[in-house]
């Protein structure tokens, strides 16, 4: 019988790969595999083959040993078997929604029906895991080749994380089917986390107990660098009670962490002893009922596929309910108001004109009570607030319409009934990018505020950076800021109009270096076009400052400077706006996206 | 009402419909029928204003599809076989966003015998996430409905429904054809065709068959035979294939 689980296995993935390739005839999926492979290439496989680290691991295999790395690793071994007895306890402490075992709706459908033993089932669905354990394996390989602190060499490094990766995969399911049998046992989640939790305490409290009590806490030598606190480390985490306790997980590590070929060999033997227990554990849940919990997962894995194929992330979406409207939306006006009014409602209900009153409030509050003075300390804190939050009003323009997609590319799905609509296609876009806009021009603003309220220049800048001088500076920066999102946003939404089957293939189902190279193509693009997008406003800007500043002032000359970057951000934001709705109007997302 | 002439529309190579010509008046139900892959919903997405045609005139209301699309877009209302709908807005803020965009002064006025009509007043705060696949179909024929359409496309109409929302459904139909309506509509279910439809047309391979009134296009296939009906009628005409 697994002989024919087996053959479902290798065929999907034979398949899988094939129609990968087959698909590179598209110039779109060719070009981001291109693209991808050289990311690849240029991030991991060059340091392989001709990097620093790809000559060091060889000569590992040979050289002998380094000292140093021969003190640095039982601290390593130490650490990283805390760092596996932590992820093993928030498998049961905080455990996974999903069931143990998880079957497609495919292979629930066949296979629960079929006349197969619940253990063929279970070896079926752990062989299954091989695959991306492997692959995993080998991803994991590429990152970890680099780290200078480990022995071995590429060989055991990928066999060490496979013996790592699949001896944690069992565990998990072993939890998980545990878990399934206290449950069906009556014993409620509560109870189980108590008890676990008091477990945990009893073992911290006893290891503190024996760490306090045998060593008495580090000594001044044990602090006094890094090597003597490396070795007192080392020793409280291999010494009493968590010794013991982090004992498998250090034999689990063995092999990954292996000086050299006989170090690995040896290492070996322990660590799939360790496997060989987990597997009869998790065969001896073979009676827990799994195949609910399946249906269910399957079910709802379907779901969130299918509402990828169409565009729809269900990732990360909050629990939708009724709200009051942001505003009265008049039954006439302008029609662009109807979308902000609409992509307000789906935004996260705080983001509304009394949040952003309250904050100016509080920054106004801020500013008069915690950072007046002229102490050293006050001064420091005032340049500290002021360029965080500059800063971080860079990141809001920057990515912020990355992440405020309340816009035409959340309303794709619904790109029939939008087109049916009696507007303009500009006008159209107008409305879906007045969302994000205003969200974002509102953090902007927030950001500015508090910056020109806390910066102070020091008195070599007090000169240049009078009050006046800092007020024209902010409002500026306060008036630009809308349309810079907005020339963002329509460089991101127009990518979905010009692009469409791309930005499709690219946010939809599925992985691959294809998809990953398709996303790094869309990244570089977007910056490139915004580069010459801004390069128009910025060439004015400076060029105007300087003819103009000695003649009309420093003040005059910001002011005149802004509105020529505005006239020009207005302009190129407007001849967009035009363009994309000619092109939302021809839009045929069905010819795109046909095969 | 609707005027089509010579419609074709093309995906690169392939034709998904060509040279398709036909009129409906107002009061006249056409129904869309064929194999799959025919190119029905290609068809009413042109007619819509969804898709561009790749060739041919669309008039819609007297108002040219292609040349003023907000005028002809004004007169008609498209209702997919899929309820399409915002997940953020409850039944009573859709029709307020759609009274906005169509610009129907005091749309509460027809808004609300419009939710009793349909038997969802009592749903008006709610959000599509909580209406059944039915309320959410009649969600958005409300929506569709609101602006008063003199032309209707409705694609594979009866889709998900029960039997009751499909007798409701078909109901509704009529009742807008009545009343001065144009409607074309798309299925596979030709009962349907047979209660409600006053015209048909057949497609196959994006090609007209057959158009005419139900009694002409039975009589064009009937061979001389009586009481012929509507699906050996349709399968005689598309020669009981897809290809």
């Amino acid at each position: 019988m697994i002989r024919a689980l087996l053959y479902l296995r290798l065929t999907s993935l034979r398949n899988l790969v094939v129609s990968r390739i087959k698909r590179l005839r598209q110039p779109k999926y060719l070009f981001g595999a291109l693209a991808g492979a050289a990311y690849f290439y240029f991030i991991f496989f060059r340091q392989i083959n001709s990097g620093a680290t790809g000559r060091a691991a060889k000569k590992l295999a040979t050289a002998p040993l380094p000292t140093d790395l021969a003190t640095t690793l039982p601290l390593v071994a130490a650490l990283g078997a805390l760092a596996l007895l932590g992820v093993v306890l928030l498998a049961w402490i905080i455990p996974s929604d999903k069931p143990g075992l998880r079957f497609t709706e495919a292979e629930a459908a066949f296979l629960f029906p079929a006349p197969v033993t619940r253990r063929t089932l279970i070896n079926f669905k752990l062989l299954g895991s091989q695959f991306s354990i492997l692959f995993t394996s080998l991803f994991f390989t590429l990152i970890s080749n680099r780290w200078s602190f480990l022995g071995g060499n590429a060989l055991t490094h990928a066999l060490g994380w496979w013996v790592v990766l699949s001896t944690l995969n069992l565990h998990f399911t072993g939890a998980a089917l545990t878990i399934g049998h206290l449950v069906e046992r009556g014993v409620s989640p509560l109870r189980r986390r108590l008890t676990l939790l008091a477990g945990l305490l009893i073992a911290v409290a006893l290891t503190l107990a024996w760490v306090w009590g045998d060593i008495q806490g580090p000594a001044a030598a044990d602090v006094a660098g890094v090597a003597p606190f490396s070795h007192y480390v080392t020793g409280v985490l291999n010494g009493g009670l968590l010794g013991l306790l982090l004992w498998p997980f250090k034999l689990v590590l063995g092999p990954f962490l292996a000086l050299d070929t006989r170090g690995f060999l040896l290492a070996l033997g322990p660590a799939f002893l360790v496997m060989l227990v987990h597997y009869r554990w998790v065969l001896r849940m073979e009676s827990v009922s799994f195949e609910e919990a399946s249906l269910v997962h399957a079910e709802k894995r379907a779901a969130t596929v299918a509402a990828l194929r169409e565009g729809r992330s269900t990732l990360g979406r909050p629990v939708v309910k009724a709200r009051t409207a942001p505003f009265y939306l008049a039954d006439t006006g302008r029609p662009e108001l109807a979308f902000l009014w609409k992509n307000l409602l789906s935004t996260a209900p705080y983001l509304n004109i009394r949040t952003f009153a309250v904050l100016v409030g509080l920054i106004l509050v801020a500013n008069k009570w915690f950072l007046l003075g002229s102490g050293t300390d006050v001064r420091a804190l005032r340049l500290v607030v002021s360029f965080t939050t500059l800063i971080g009003a860079g990141y809001i323009l920057l990515f912020g319409p990355h992440l405020a997609r309340q816009d035409l590319r959340s309303d794709l799905p619904n790109a029939d009934i939008l087109k049916t609509y009696p507007i303009p296609g500009w006008q159209l876009l107008l409305g879906q990018l007045l969302t994000p806009v205003v969200i974002l021009t509102g953090l902007v603003w927030l950001a500015v505020l508090t910056a020109a309220l806390a910066f102070e220049p020091n008195r070599a800048l007090a000169a240049t950076f009078t009050p006046a001088v800092r007020v024209v500076i902010a409002l500026s920066i306060a008036a630009v800021a809308p349309l810079l999102c907005a020339l963002q946003l329509l460089v991101l939404n127009g990518a979905t109009l010009i692009f469409p089957a791309w930005f499709h293939s690219a946010r939809g189902h599925g992985g691959g270096i294809e998809v990953m190279g398709q996303r790094l193509i869309f990244f570089v693009g977007q910056l490139l076009v915004m580069l010459a997008a801004l390069l128009p406003a910025a060439l004015a800007a400076f060029a105007l400052i300087f003819a103009s500043l000695w003649l009309i002032g420093v003040l005059a000359a910001v002011a005149l400077a802004t509105t020529a970057v505005l006239v020009i951000l207005a302009t190129e934001v407007g001849l967009t706006l035009w363009w994309l709705g000619e092109r939302f109007e021809k839009f045929d997302l069905s010819a795109e996206l046909r095969p | 009402m609707i005027e089509v002439s010579g419609l074709a529309k093309r995906y690169g190579a392939f034709t998904a419909v060509r040279d398709l010509s036909f009129t409906v008046q107002p009061g006249e139900v056409l129904g869309l029928v064929g194999p799959n892959g025919a190119g029905k919903t290609s068809t009413l997405r042109c007619l819509a204003g969804i898709i561009p045609a790749s060739a041919g005139t669309i008039r819609v209301a007297g108002q040219d599809l292609a040349a003023d699309p907000v005028a002809a877009k004004r007169a008609l209302a498209f209702f997919p076989d899929e309820p399409r709908l915002f997940d953020y807005l409850t039944v009573r803020q859709h029709l307020n966003f759609v009274a906005r965009i169509y610009g129907v002064a005091d749309h509460e006025d027809i808004a609300e015998p419009l939710l009793e009509e349909l038997e969802i007043a009592d749903k008006a705060d709610q959000l599509p996430g909580e209406l059944s696949r039915g309320m959410k179909q009649k969600l958005a024929i409300a929506c569709g409905l609101l602006h008063s359409p003199r032309v209707m496309f409705f694609d594979e109409p009866l889709t998900g429904l029960d039997p009751l929302g499909i007798r409701r459904m078909k109901d509704s139909i009529l009742k807008r054809s009545r009343d001065g309506a144009a409607i074309v509509l798309s299925s596979h279910l030709l009962h349907l065709l047979e209660e409600v439809c006053s015209h048909v047309l057949i497609l196959k391979k994006g090609e007209k068959i057959a158009h005419g009134t139900l009694a002409e296009v039975s009589a064009q296939f009937a061979n001389g035979e009586t009481g012929v009906s509507l699906e050996e009628i349709f399968i005689r005409a598309t020669g009981g294939s897809e290809n």
